[in-house]
């Protein structure tokens, strides 16, 4: 049997011309949304020159979108205050409500009637009525209780005893949030629990592990996994959750935003100015979010998912190779016997 | 002597007779000119249409209404929009022939929804201030103070903006009493500024000075007295009414907007002459605050 000469075989990669037709379409509607985010529209004012004989007027164009008014106000005292109190508020209120929403689930799970039902009731609750309508009820208690005091219940001794409306707005708003927070975190953490396998439980039980350490050593360590995503999101979703604290008169960003439209009547360009700052403070949380799952997933993948950065630096590769003089030719041959 | 007293029944019959409609058509006439000074519905007035620009003339005007202000606007139980400021926006709507729909929105959306062209008309007992004059136009048609309350309970006085330092007050987003407040800091001695808390309806803002967190409810005066008076003893008025100014219905500051004004104007001077304003007024108990046919103008704000 004679050996054929071994040719190198032409490899290209498949065409997906279809896929061009898209990109390209995408690329034209992409265009198209930069272009009427800063187009120009006229004002209904005119500057005229006059040159004799005439007078040569013109119409004053401005930003359909107000990015002069955007950018005046975007770095301004009162938006970056704001900002801040939205920060607080959101931070305190996620630490309220994780830790609340640890216990609760921890109580669910429990064996105990006593510690599951009423754990129960509060989530069934405080996911069973609006938040906004909570702010409010919470905002207004002295309403209901003109007083407040930690003590003996049933007991007329008290270590802290105050009026339910010495809380500053802040203060209830924030307490409202977590409440809130903490019923929908206790089904995240619940379900963060319950995805380790039975199996884990039996095997540290057998090994005379109690409750109490099998759920610090073995149960939330692995369930941490599942947790993270979901809570990331809550977080992102707090930062705009904190946005109906301006119902109670709180100058957060978009109260702050809100009370300078009330004076100079430009409610889109003040609105675009608080959303831009949302949507950074969303990108910054992402990124936090998309690093820590790496963290987490450390024991459970073979290869981590790539970083952006990462990402982006392997399709400029790609992008490159296919301008290089001697592209890499495939090591592997064809066998032809 | 039959045929006689036929006869003499007869004239009597036809007396009778004729007496019975005239008086039945003299008490149909007394009823309808009653009920005509009594009605708070308005006549059509060729003359008043006229002046309505062609562009409002057909299909519905949209009306921007913010109905937490009883008796100037509010919405009852079944839904509906009632108050003076609506019966007065549908009288004027019927003595210019065209047809106007009502939206319930929070106050402070509707100029910016009269610049948007969203609304042609802004009827939301809105204080004619010359700042607003910048935004749109205004028909004055009635005149209020801002005016206060607080809980029956409560010891503090009103005797002016000075009343108001080192003191927790409620008002609505966007309204002149929000602005007052907030410039009255100002004069105060510091460490004792005005704690002024915006809420987006009237309704929450009363609700904060029932639960204690703000001391003062600060708002028209007339919608002040209507909340004492249907609080059930909760609130009492403290002081009286302060900066009282003209009340204007919004149109929007184009040409169109304008001649709409100009014909606003007009129709509420006709409500005016043939008794319609001052039933309405009557009916919601707010006559106080009648303006006088000479103060019925477009953009007539001095402050």
């Amino acid at each position: 049997m004679s050996t054929q000469e071994e040719t190198p075989l032409k490899v290209v990669p498949v065409r997906h011309y279809w896929t061009w037709v898209g990109a390209a379409v995408t690329v034209l509607l992409v265009s198209m949304v930069v272009h009427t985010l800063l187009s120009k529209i006229p004002s209904g004012t005119y500057s005229c020159a006059s040159t004799h004989p005439f007078r040569h007027c013109t119409p004053r164009m401005v930003w359909r979108f107000g990015w002069t008014v955007v950018g005046h106000w975007f770095t301004s005292h009162e938006i970056l205050k704001g900002l801040q109190i939205t920060i607080e508020a959101t931070v305190l209120a996620m630490v309220i409500g994780i830790v609340l929403g640890l216990l609760i689930a921890v109580m669910r799970l429990s064996k105990n009637r006593i510690l599951s039902s009423p754990a129960w009731a509060y989530t069934w609750f405080f996911r069973g009525t609006p938040v906004y309508v909570q702010i409010l009820v919470w905002f207004n208690i002295a309403a209901l209780y003109s007083n407040f005091r930690l003590g003996v219940p049933y007991s007329s001794w008290d270590f802290v005893h105050f009026s339910a409306n010495s809380l500053s707005p802040l203060t209830v708003g924030i307490l409202a949030l977590g409440l809130n927070e903490g019923a929908y975190m206790s089904e995240i953490a619940r379900s963060g629990l319950i995805s380790v396998d039975e199996g884990q439980i039996e095997a540290a039980t057998s090994i005379g592990m109690t409750r109490a350490q099998t759920l610090r050593y073995v149960i939330l360590p692995q369930a941490m996994r599942v947790i993270i995503p979901p809570t990331g999101n809550e977080v992102i979703s707090m930062l705009k959750t904190t946005s109906l604290l301006s119902a109670i008169g709180i100058t957060e960003l978009l109260g702050a935003a809100e009370n300078i439209s009330a004076t100079n009547y430009e409610v889109m360009q003040l609105l675009i100015t608080a959303s831009l700052w949302y949507l950074i403070m969303t990108t910054i949380l992402s990124i936090g979010q998309f690093y820590l799952e790496r963290h987490f997933a450390k024991g459970a993948l073979r290869t981590q998912p790539l970083t952006p950065l990462q990402r982006t630096r392997a399709d400029i590769r790609g992008v490159l190779s296919k301008f290089r003089t001697h592209p890499d030719v495939p090591k592997t041959r064809a066998r032809t016997t | 002597m039959d045929s006689i007293r036929g006869d003499f029944m007869q004239r009597n019959t036809r007396i009778r007779q004729f007496l019975v409609v005239a008086g039945a058509a003299s008490l149909m006439l007394a009823t309808t000119v009653a009920a005509g000074a009594a009605s708070t519905k308005g006549t059509y007035s060729a003359v008043d249409a006229k002046l309505v620009p062609a562009a409002y003339k057909s299909g519905t005007i949209q009306v921007a209404t913010d109905a937490t202000y009883a008796p100037d606007e509010s919405v009852n139980a079944s839904g509906t929009m009632i108050g003076f400021d609506v019966d007065l926006i549908h009288a004027v709507a019927t003595t210019l022939g065209v047809k106007v729909n009502e939206n319930n929105v929070t106050f402070d959306d509707i100029i910016a929804g009269i610049k948007a062209g969203k609304y042609v008309i802004g009827n939301s007992s809105f204080t004619d201030t010359l700042a607003r004059e910048k935004q749109v136009n205004f028909v004055d048609y009635f005149q209020a103070g801002e005016g206060v309350y607080a809980k029956s309970s409560s010891t503090l006085k009103f005797t002016g903006f000075k009343s108001f330092c080192g003191v927790t007050v409620a008002v609505e987003t966007g309204t002149t009493e929000q602005s007052d407040a907030t410039a009255a800091s100002k004069s105060c001695p510091s460490g004792k500024k005005v704690d002024v808390i915006p809420f987006p309806t009237q309704t929450e803002a009363n609700t904060a000075v029932r639960s204690g967190r703000a001391q003062f409810g600060f708002l028209d005066s007339q919608i002040a007295d209507y909340v004492v008076s249907t609080s059930k003893g909760v609130f009492k008025s403290v002081g009286s009414a302060v900066n009282v100014a003209p009340y204007g219905i919004a149109t929007p500051k184009t040409t169109a907007g304008s001649g709409l004004a100009k014909a606003i104007e007009a129709a509420v001077k006709t409500l005016i002459a043939n008794g319609t304003y001052a039933a309405i007024l009557n009916k919601w108990g707010v006559s106080a605050g009648a303006l006088p046919l000479s103060k019925i103008t477009v953009n007539g704000a001095t402050s």
